[in-house]
């Protein structure tokens, strides 16, 4: 608690780093996740800087490492399922030599693996175009079983014959991707003007594409042509679409005897394949092992390095000096890493810190559980607490669900709400955490603040008496119908009675716990709650603010700012209490002093209010107590007297005390008078803010009640087995529209206006949120985005 | 296209929209030139540019050595894979106005192939050098035909080019000349149907479009007319290859077609506020920057101010260019750094 009410105290301290240690001192720091380097380096370029070409070293490793799993990723068999493992215990930063056997290591592997897979895809690739070959020659066999005859000699085939000595027929054969198989046909036909004789056959099995790695089915290609100079052309045109020409003997027995030739020298690939592969695997399964080791310490490697660019070496170059945020709490921890990483490295000399007086606000740093974590990282998403303020997420962790829940207040739904939580807790796995599904890890680390929100939420909806907007009579009801006296008649004849509590017996005190189940029958059910609902809401707004108010005290007896105690918050409290606390003091007794016979009486709290502010008074709205009509004046002009005056004053006085700073009284008497201005009207606009919780929980039990009579009540009306089925249909979906609408979609909304009232209504009034997270140098979180 | 299109515009193509708003966040900035500017030697370069969006771009996992063709090579790449993702994902007519921003490179395609069949180099050698963007089925084939006509009937009458070839088509025998001038033809052929297919569209996207094309077609008019001085090219020949589309059409056209030197395309330039900006006081603001760094400077001014608007195709040709100015910068920083000539590292174009 005491860690969480203000932030811990943080010192700026000065590390002088031994040359020879520097590099395990910082690595022990990292391991530890203790301090927050500063860079003394600022103006100097990043690639200028002392250890840049370690830095550099560290990254060429890591595109070794990427090489690596890259080919992890591409040729492991069986393929590895999720990313590389985490080693655990996770190294430590390797010392210098480590470090080289490691970089020796890894470029040997990737060597010997690219020249393997160099080799298995040469090979591959090989064996590729041997079968495309034998495919070629195997499909071709029925078309040039059967030669064609040479072509009639006409005229313009004469034209194109320049050696008519070589008017033999020839033929190109091969294959091409079946993609371009149209394109290729046309563009053939186009520049050999029809002179050839093309024949596409599909291949029967399926060959890789040498640069995509995808398998299709290669289209053979047959060209039939007579003459050199259309051959030079079918020739480049066949060079272009990237086909793969073989050479064809004219003859069939020649081609039989290529055949054979070609069985043989694809058998023997296979073999030469299949033993390379074997080879392969065993490089790769060697990576698989190394590799995660490698990567952390690398990892480690380099942000020690960078850490240490950021250090300023000293004049005589024999020590690094460092400065660094650190924990007060924590020297001793800080001390005891850097004998320990001088006594690692075996240096003479100790490397040793001392305290500076820190230049600026030091960071902020809380230390956080499970369980509150989620609390302050709501009050963070407003704004970092300024160095040691108070830490608005200690009441957070009461106050949040609290004011969720007056707005969700139903026992059903509360229920279901800590159940879902209950169980978010059962799963506390690591695998939880670091899921990588966005929406499960918000709700995840929520599971505390849900788990609170369901508990809070029966307690608010036991007070409504609110189970799924039905009414649970735990207790006998304080209402009694018979001594109204109703006849038979009279209770036939109406839809509606009143029952009047003036009526003695009627009415026997109130129910033990929360609203009596006898309202949900009463017609005026709803402007009963809404009365009730609405001055609850205002009470506790009120008294939420003027905690807020008084938590100020706290941060400026914290600073020593005893005239800010009694120039702004003292003033402050006045104007709060003296409009509505003195409107709360009319609710409360107008709830004691006026009971069921005194009802017509009643005055009007709205019309007293308002005509306070306007100083009048009018008849017929009697005072509530005698002597009222004197207060009114009174209480307004205490509360705006002392309030301007007290916050000018203020501006006044701040003269005196800031006389070092460069001052100026007009800019102070400004902001101050601003400041009241504001206040003022905040409070005004805050109080009516806080009328939200009437209204979504009267949202919520509407809509709740709205379901119930639309869906629900539909079935139970049902009988017999038809019933039983409607009612099995109905209650699904009366279900799925309970979690869905009035659990997810209304525990969103309520979230949402409970997190605006805690930001704006309470916050704004002591929480200044200009501070900046302690940021640690460690290597877990290098670890967990690796 | 139904009477409001920014109605629809999401659900075809609002998600590319997205992305490529994202991707054009990724562009560096005036401080990331800086920090080039200051880098000593490439391994600085690649150490800064992966703080930016290209991360280890350049990180090579083999022992190359880093160079300036590299670098061009993997920023080339990398944009590529970016067009590639765009088109991949793409719905008509947003994918149709993708293809047209590769047509412009598929023009360059054709004639660096022909002038390097003209100069008997081998197709292989000049493959390579092709930008990929640009790239067709049947690129390789391109050095088979000796004449226009030729290249039109069996290879290029199956690409989307066909139809700016049909004003090309002649049967003169290809020279350097002549594959300049088909470069410019079909350039203008280009540039009319692109604007002709923004104009269809309508919308933002012509709002958007038609200036920049428009632009486009000028700044060819424009160069087209100072680079044939000197040439045999002769006054009518030159207005054949203007783009008609652009704003200088047809008064300023005909002006640029009399011109005979500078001073009168100056002349011309000075009717249009815009283009006078470009050819004032060239000397006055900086001596380095020529004509073209100018154009260029105007161009990458238009294609920001596209950002502006949502709903429409503009940002994709917008991203393209500025994309490409970005590696224009990146290789003339880093050809700075190589070759030492520190004083000349501040002529890139800042884009933002």
């Amino acid at each position: 608690m005491g860690a969480l009410f203000r932030s811990e105290e943080v010192c700026l301290v000065q590390l002088f780093l031994q040359s020879g240690s520097a590099y395990n001192c910082v690595s022990e720091l990292g391991e530890l996740g203790l301090v927050e380097f500063r860079d003394l380096n600022t103006q100097v370029n990043s690639f200028q800087r002392k250890f840049i070409s370690e830095v550099r070293r560290c990254e060429e490793m890591e595109t070794t490492f990427a090489f690596l799993e890259q080919e992890i990723g591409r040729s492991l068999w069986p393929p590895l399922i999720g990313p590389l493992p985490v080693p655990s215990p996770a190294p430590f930063a390797p010392q210098p030599r480590e470090l080289m056997a490691i970089e020796e290591e890894s470029e040997r592997l990737a060597w010997e693996l690219r020249e393997v897979s160099r080799n298995r895809d040469s090979l591959r690739s090989q064996l590729t175009l041997l079968s495309q070959y034998r495919g070629v020659l195997i499909q071709t066999h029925p078309l040039t079983a059967s030669q064609a005859p040479p072509p009639p000699q006409s005229l313009e085939t004469a034209a194109l014959m320049d050696h008519r000595q070589d008017t033999r027929l020839c033929f190109v054969a091969g294959v091409v991707h079946p993609w371009k198989v149209p394109v290729f046909e046309r563009l053939l036909w186009r520049a050999c003007r029809g002179y050839i004789i093309v024949d596409f056959r599909e291949m029967e099995q399926r060959l890789e594409v040498p640069e995509t790695g995808e398998k299709v089915h290669w289209m053979v290609f047959l060209i039939s042509f007579w003459g050199d100079q259309i051959g030079q052309k079918v020739k480049k045109i066949c060079d272009c679409f990237h086909t793969h020409t073989f050479a064809y003997p004219e003859h069939t027995a020649e081609r039989e005897e290529i055949l054979i030739g070609l069985q043989n020298r694809i058998m023997d690939i296979t073999t030469v394949l299949s033993q390379t592969e074997g080879y392969l695997q065993q490089l790769l399964a060697r990576c698989v092992v190394a590799l995660p080791r490698w990567k952390v310490s690398v990892a480690k490697c380099k942000a020690v390095q960078t850490v240490l660019n950021l250090c300023s070496p000293s004049v005589t170059d024999k020590c690094l000096i460092a400065e660094a945020w650190c924990p007060a709490r924590k020297l001793l921890l800080l001390q005891s890493a850097l004998i320990e990483g001088t006594r690692k490295s075996g240096s003479m000399v100790d490397s040793f810190y001392n305290r500076l007086p820190s230049p600026g606000s030091p960071p902020t740093l809380f230390t956080t559980n499970s369980f509150t974590s989620a609390f302050q990282s709501l009050v963070e998403a407003y704004g970092v607490a300024a160095y040691r303020e108070i830490n608005p997420a200690v009441f957070t962790i009461v106050t949040f669900p609290f004011l969720f829940a007056v707005m969700f207040g139903d026992v059903g739904h509360g229920l279901l709400m800590a159940l879902a939580a209950l169980w978010m807790i059962r799963q506390d796995t690591p695998k939880n955490i670091r899921s990588s599904n966005e929406l499960w890890r918000l709700f995840y680390e929520g599971r505390f603040l849900i788990l609170l929100m369901g508990l809070f939420s029966i307690y608010t909806g036991a007070i409504y008496n609110e189970c799924f907007s039905k009414g649970l009579s735990l207790f006998p009801s304080g209402w009694h119908l018979q001594p109204m006296n109703w006849s038979d008649e009279t209770l036939r004849g109406n839809q509606f009675l009143t029952l009047d509590p003036s009526v003695s017996g009627v009415f026997l005190g109130p129910y033990p716990f929360g609203i009596d189940p006898m309202w949900h029958l009463a017609n005026n059910h709803l402007s009963f709650l809404n009365s009730y609902k609405m001055k609850m809401s205002v009470i506790t707004g009120v008294l939420h603010m003027t905690f807020g108010v008084c938590l100020s005290f706290f941060n400026y007896s914290h600073r020593g700012q005893w005239s800010s105690v009694f120039l702004v918050l003292l003033p402050e409290l006045l104007f709060l209490q003296s409009l509505f606390g003195y409107l709360l003091v009319l609710v409360v007794l107008k709830w004691l002093l006026f009971g069921p016979a005194a009802s017509d009486t009643a005055p009007s709290i709205l019309v007293h209010f308002i005509n306070m502010f306007l100083m009048a008074d009018s008849k017929d709205n009697t005072p509530l107590f005698s002597g009222q009509g004197q207060q009114h004046p009174l209480v307004t002009d205490t509360s705006s007297i002392n309030t301007l005056h007290g916050d000018l004053e203020r501006g006044e006085r701040e003269e005196d005390e800031e006389v070092i700073e460069k001052f100026d009284a007009a800019e102070v008497f400004m902001e101050q008078a601003i400041h009241t201005i504001e206040f003022c009207l905040g409070c005004i606009s805050n109080t009516a803010s806080y009328l939200r919780l009437w209204a979504l929980s009267l949202a919520h039990a509407q809509l709740s009640d709205v379901l119930w009579v639309m869906v629900m009540r539909i079935s139970l009306s049902w009988q017999g087995m038809l019933g039983s089925v409607v009612l099995a249909v109905v209650f699904s979906l009366f279900a799925l529209l309970t979690v869905s609408i009035l659990l997810v979609m209304e525990g969103l909304s309520a979230f949402l206006h409970a997190l605006r009232l805690h930001w704006v209504e309470f916050q704004h009034k002591f929480y200044s949120g200009t501070g900046y997270k302690l940021n640690p140098f460690s290597f877990s979180s290098i670890i967990d985005s690796l | 296209m139904s009477a409001c299109p920014e109605l629809n515009f999401n659900i075809n193509h609002g998600y590319l929209e997205g992305l490529v708003r994202g991707l054009k966040a990724g562009i560096l900035t005036g401080s990331d030139y800086q920090n080039l500017a200051q880098c000593d030697n490439l391994e600085d370069m690649k150490q800064h540019l992966q703080t930016t969006d290209y991360g280890s771009l350049l990180a090579t996992d083999s022992d190359e050595d880093l160079t300036v063709c590299l670098v061009d090579q993997k920023l080339k790449e990398n944009l590529v894979a970016h067009f590639y993702c765009l088109r991949a994902n793409s719905l008509p007519p947003l994918s149709t106005f993708l293809d047209y921003i590769t047509y412009s490179y598929m023009i360059d395609n054709v004639v660096l192939l022909i002038t390097g069949a003209l100069k008997r180099r081998d197709v292989a050698e000049l493959l390579p050098r092709c930008h990929p963007l640009g790239a067709f089925d049947q690129m390789a084939a391109v050095g088979i035909a000796c004449t226009p006509a030729e290249l039109y009937s069996a290879i290029l009458v199956d690409t989307p080019l066909a139809p700016y070839f049909q004003d090309a088509v002649s049967d003169a025998n290809l020279d350097q000349m002549e594959a300049e001038i088909l470069r410019n033809r079909l350039y203008k052929a280009y540039l009319e149907s692109f604007h002709r297919f923004c104009k269809e569209i309508g919308g933002p996207t012509m709002d958007i479009m038609c200036p920049i094309l428009e632009f486009e077609a000028d700044r060819r008019a424009f160069l087209i007319t100072v680079n044939s001085f000197g040439t045999e090219l002769s006054g009518t020949e030159r207005s054949s290859l203007f783009p008609s589309c652009g704003r200088l059409h047809p008064e300023g056209l005909r002006l640029l077609a009399r011109a005979e030197d500078p001073e009168q395309v100056k002349a011309v330039a000075d009717f249009y506020p815009d283009y006078k900006v470009i050819f004032d006081n060239q000397e006055a603001r900086s001596k380095l920057k020529t004509l073209e760094d100018r154009f260029f400077e105007y161009e990458v001014k238009l294609n920001r101010l596209s950002f502006l608007q949502q709903f429409h195709f503009a940002v994709f040709y917008s991203y393209m260019r500025l994309k490409e100015q970005e590696n224009r910068n990146i290789v003339w920083i880093a050809e700075c750094i190589t070759q030492g000539r520190k004083a000349k590292i501040d002529n890139y174009i800042p884009i933002f």
